[in-house]
């Protein structure tokens, strides 16, 4: 039994040539799997430039469309729509006085208004929102 | 060897033996020269021409190719954008890429797309050159159609240009005096791309890549990439409304003057900004190549003249701030005065008799005016000038100021005072006049001029800095209600907007141009103001420069600032009272 363990080892023990065999194979598929990601990436390379070249062309595109929205809202074009409209500028006959007023930021809030209602308007509006309630006074009921 | 065996040689032996070692040793020294040859040779090339070696390889497969960092956009008050980078392109042929046959479709393709003539591409293509350019900077649309004609040894080159908008004319754009333009080599010419060029420009980047054998970018290669910093934008004080309907009446104006040219100043009398900043005739920025290069000269700033009577609110404002005269002191003007062996008059030579200072500005006398600068004197009457401002440049931030400074005052002399006092004899451009004039408008504080409120985000520096006090509040309201009866009584009459009769101040200034050092009858006629009086929201300046009004070579008067200067004033103003809703003030 032994003699038949060790002559199926040797024959399955590589020689030299193929342990070179194998080496030389790895190699080769290594070299292959490289110089495909290698065209892969020119390739993806090729579609990046390519897709510049639209990105830039789309810039082109969007500075002339700024430019014309820029030049649409620009006095001399406004001016130029508007006459052909009809539209003409006409020079005030009159002006409002102006009055300048000058507001203190940092001056105290101060009392609120007095309330000008009347009493007796005050008791009807008591009255009133006790019987039929308000929309206030509802909203603060809890149901 | 044995010593026996050595003797026991003939006598000639040793001389084989010695010549042959003489022959290996000859050839060593052969071989090394040889080798030391070749080494030396080996070692120039990869030492000493290493770098040119390497240079030359690298051209070949390596690319460096520069990202250009994005100009600035300028804005106007309300953000309207008043330049807008635009992407254009160039067409240029390599002929030695063009097959014999192709080159007549070639040709014929250019000169359809391009509107070039057939002939002229056709010489062009049968050359032996290895570049040429067809046409320069066109649009999108015929790069375009170029591109879908597949022409061989056609190509097309992208370039940036700055595009600018429509002015009042076909020919003209907005503002061009003041932005200046962008040549095709990136640098701003003029106004504010020149003076704010690094701040626009930016900072361009770059990207070094591989190309393949067809010349293909490999862009997934090893590279080295440096970002492009972009320019900053820039928002200016100017409202692009107000700048047009300026440019628009001062054309008008011009043409029914038949002047020379003419310029409108406009600016923010609390901060100093401008806007407006027109001048006729102007250009075209976007067609700046085919422009004569005399229009790009800006006559706001470029161009010095003698301010004429304008100059008496800086003269009377300095002797009332210094106490020497007040608005009602009472002096006698006969109409003329010699002065320093010179005679001087009134505009209109008349004995006026006693009349008080605020009636001199009014009906602008210029003997009245020199009376109060001897009042001041001399050393007094100067340090107003430098403190107004107009001894020194305005600093204001656009390329290309003139500016003629004053003798000292030890040099002036008597009669150069004089006439210093009425505006003649004296230079200025506008930006200075302009600002001497608003330290009345704004209080007595002179507020720097400048043309760009915001830097990117960042706001201009100068509009954080204090303003310098010339005159007290107090001289500067004096001097405000003497302008307004310049406006009610006096030379100012024409420029009277309804609604606002009172509640305007004006100066009118005419000065003669001198020609090798005499006085002609041509004139600079100007008008300066604000309103509302009280409240100013804008301070204007209007000079015209030789007008030629109907009817002036009978009477030469007919060309005075309040003839022809102060309409346009008024047509300007009406149209900023209009747009930015000004009421007069409550009297």
């Amino acid at each position: 039994m032994q003699v038949a363990g060790a002559v199926a080892a040797e024959r399955l023990r590589l020689n030299l040539f193929g342990h070179a065999y194998v080496a030389v194979g790895a190699i080769v598929i290594v070299v292959l799997f490289y110089l495909a990601i290698a065209a892969q990436i020119t390739q993806y390379s090729y579609d990046i430039t390519r897709l510049q070249d639209q990105q830039r062309q789309l810039v082109a595109e969007q500075d002339q469309l700024r430019y014309q929205e820029v030049t649409l809202h620009a006095p001399a074009q406004v001016q130029q729509q508007a006459a052909q409209s009809g539209m003409q500028r006409i020079v005030p006959s009159s002006y409002v006085q102006g009055t300048q007023v000058a507001i203190d930021l940092t001056a105290p809030v101060g009392a609120s208004p007095t309330d000008m209602t009347p009493l007796w308007l005050r008791a009807v509006a008591i009255v009133v929102n006790t019987v039929v309630g308000t929309r206030d006074v509802q909203a603060a009921t809890k149901h | 060897m044995s010593t026996r065996a050595l003797s026991a040689r003939r006598p000639g032996t040793v001389d084989r033996v010695g010549s042959a070692r003489l022959r290996v040793l000859s050839m060593l020294v052969v071989a090394l020269i040889l080798a030391g040859a070749v080494w030396s040779r080996l070692a120039y090339w990869q030492v000493a021409e290493h770098g040119r070696l390497t240079m030359q390889a690298q051209a070949q497969y390596r690319e460096f190719v520069q990202l250009p960092a994005l100009r600035g956009a300028i804005f106007d008050r309300n953000l309207t954008q008043l330049v807008v980078n635009t992407t254009v392109y160039s067409a240029f042929v390599s002929p030695d890429q063009i097959a014999p046959e192709d080159r007549d479709r070639v040709a014929s393709g250019l000169a359809s797309v391009l509107g070039v003539d057939r002939s002229k591409v056709l010489t062009t293509v049968q050359s032996s050159a290895k570049f040429a350019y067809i046409a320069r900077r066109f649009a999108k649309a015929k790069a375009d159609q170029l591109r879908a004609l597949k022409l061989p040894g056609v190509g097309l080159q992208e370039e940036t240009q700055r595009s600018y908008l429509p002015g009042i004319a076909p020919g003209t754009t907005l503002a061009s005096n003041l932005l200046g333009f962008v040549d095709w080599n990136g640098d701003g010419k003029y106004g504010l791309e020149e003076h704010y060029q690094k701040i626009l420009a930016g900072t361009n980047g770059y990207i070094s890549s591989y190309r393949d054998l067809a010349n293909r970018e490999i862009v997934l290669g090893s590279h080295t990439h440096q970002d492009p910093v972009n320019g900053s934008d820039l928002v200016l004080s100017l409202d692009a409304s107000v700048q047009y309907a300026a440019e628009q009446a001062l054309a008008e104006g011009v043409k029914r003057d038949r002047a020379e040219s003419g310029s409108v100043l406009v600016m923010d009398p609390s901060t100093g900004g401008i806007v407006a900043w027109a001048d006729y005739p102007s250009y075209n920025a976007n067609d700046f190549n085919h422009t004569d290069p005399a229009l790009f000269k800006d006559n706001v700033l470029s161009y010095v003249y003698e301010p004429g009577s304008v100059m008496k609110v800086v003269t009377l404002s300095g002797a009332i701030n210094a106490g020497a005269i007040t608005p009602t002191t009472v002096i006698n003007d006969p109409g003329y005065v010699k002065v320093g062996g010179y005679w001087i008059y009134d505009w209109d030579r008349r004995n006026h008799g006693n009349i008080d200072y605020t009636y001199v500005l009014a009906h602008s006398l210029n003997v009245g005016a020199m009376k109060a600068m001897l009042a001041e004197g001399h050393a007094s009457f100067y340090n107003y000038l430098q403190a107004f401002g107009l001894t020194q440049p305005s600093g204001i931030d656009v390329a290309g100021e003139n500016f003629i400074a004053p003798p000292s005052v030890a040099k002036m002399q008597d009669s150069q005072f004089a006439t210093s006092s009425f505006g003649q004899g004296i230079d200025v451009n506008m930006v200075q006049m302009l600002a001497a004039i608003n330290v009345v408008a704004n209080g007595g504080k002179y507020a720097p001029p400048h043309a760009v409120e915001r830097i990117g985000t960042q706001l201009n520096p100068l509009l954080l800095q204090p303003q310098r006090q010339v005159i007290t509040p107090a001289t500067a309201a004096k001097m405000t209600a003497m302008m307004e009866q310049v406006v009610q009584k006096g030379s100012g009459w024409t420029s009277r907007i309804r609604g606002f009769e009172l509640d305007q101040a004006g100066k009118t200034g005419t000065s003669q141009i001198p020609v090798n050092g005499k006085y002609t009858q041509d004139v600079w006629s100007s008008f300066v103001g604000f309103l509302p009086s009280l409240h100013p929201r804008f301070t204007m300046i209007v000079v015209i420069r030789k007008p030629h009004y109907p009817g002036s070579d009978r009477d030469w008067t007919l060309n005075d600032g309040y003839m022809t200067a102060e309409p346009i004033w008024k047509q300007i103003a009406q149209a900023i009272v209009v747009n930015w809703h000004i009421t007069p003030d409550r009297r």
